[in-house]
């Protein structure tokens, strides 16, 4: 035991005297910490647009299930999962980089963040912030791209009449 | 002169001057943690060469991302959350089952006396800690071998403390079963 515990100590100092090994600069850890809150702060925001999107989506073509499926299979933006989906790969993949020393367990991760980017998406529907955003902040050019792919007329001009106007005029 | 001076230091004020001025002094943390690294990971290893392979690259980890630890907190529970991950991926690799050091001893309140009943019942916890899931049986040697404060048990497995109390509550109670059916 004594000797295997001499070559640890040898080999770890000969390591760092050769430079084999070599500290990882501050700014490695402040950056990576940056760019992880960043990356997860920007994949909740934009995972939660995504789901107000589809909840439009959904009401937008009517009650007829069959066509609504049909709409929503056609029309779907299938790069918004992808894009969620990347979002919490590069997520995690941020965290296990420079958060080495935490054993994270993933599967709680993702069911936090699936639980946060769903009930955020069902709040700002309630309240209408979603409409408000769509129609003023800088996701209006998406939204009335994706209306007008669908040729949908949801008659934006007509005024806004409270958090669920919209929805109201479009149902 | 200085050598002794620094000897004194603590565990966080020399990973100050480590990061700063002297890389030199890393040996001085190194002699202090090795043996009881060595021993905590060959506890959840249970082989020697594996362990201080665990030990040396979890020593040049730290190294390596010594400026993301945060001085304000207790190194040593930094270097043991890096072994334990070490050895969990060893664990992982090899798929072997867990078991106990020759040498464990846990507190008692029987006084045994001789060294005949001693083995025996160190044999006994050998055999009831070798049945014993690792969820239970780490804390138990964080607890008892490395004699760990609850909350550094908390910060190793990054579990509430509340936790940590029920899993070495459990732990003694699954103990007890396990030997008595022994």
């Amino acid at each position: 035991m004594s000797k295997e515990l001499k070559n640890i100590k040898e080999s770890v100092m000969g390591k760092i005297h050769q430079g084999k090994v070599k500290m990882r600069p501050r700014i490695y850890f402040v950056m990576g910490s940056v760019l992880t809150f960043v990356g997860l702060v920007s994949s909740v925001l934009i995972s939660v647009f995504l789901i107000g999107l589809m909840r439009f989506s959904l009401r937008a073509h009517g009650p007829m299930g069959e066509y609504r499926a049909e709409q929503l299979l056609t029309s779907f933006p299938w790069w918004s999962p992808a894009v969620a989906i990347l979002g919490l790969v590069v997520g995690i993949w941020l965290l296990r980089q420079y958060d080495f020393s935490y054993k994270l367990d993933y599967k709680i991760i993702v069911v936090v963040f699936v639980a946060v980017v769903f009930s955020a998406g069902w709040v700002l529907d309630m309240t209408g912030l979603n409409e408000a955003l769509t129609r003023r902040g800088p996701m209006q050019g998406m939204m009335r791209q994706y209306l007008e792919e669908n040729n949908i007329q949801p008659e934006f001009g007509a005024g806004w009449r409270g958090p669920r106007g919209l929805r109201t005029i479009i149902e | 002169m200085n050598e002794e001076r620094n000897k004194k230091l603590s565990d966080e004020e020399i990973i100050g001057k480590v990061r700063s001025s002297d890389q030199e002094l890393y040996a001085i943390i190194v002699e202090r943690y090795q043996s009881k690294l060595f021993r905590y990971a060959n506890n959840l290893i249970k082989d020697e060469h594996k362990s201080a392979d665990v030990v040396q690259e979890s020593f040049i980890k730290a190294f390596v991302n010594l400026n993301s630890f945060d001085t304000k907190k207790k190194f040593s529970s930094w270097i043991y959350r890096i072994v334990h991950n070490e050895a969990m991926n060893v664990l992982k690799k090899n798929k072997k089952e867990i078991s106990i050091p020759d040498d464990m001893d846990f507190q008692s309140d029987e006084d045994i006396e001789d060294d005949f009943i001693k083995k025996e019942v160190v044999a006994k916890v050998e055999k009831c800690l070798g049945e014993m899931p690792m969820l239970y049986s780490e804390p138990l040697i964080l607890r008892f071998i490395e004699e760990k404060s609850y909350e550094e048990i908390s910060d190793i497995l990054r579990i509430p403390m509340g936790t940590v109390a029920t899993r070495i509550s459990r732990a003694k109670i699954l103990m007890k079963h396990l030997c008595q059916k022994n």
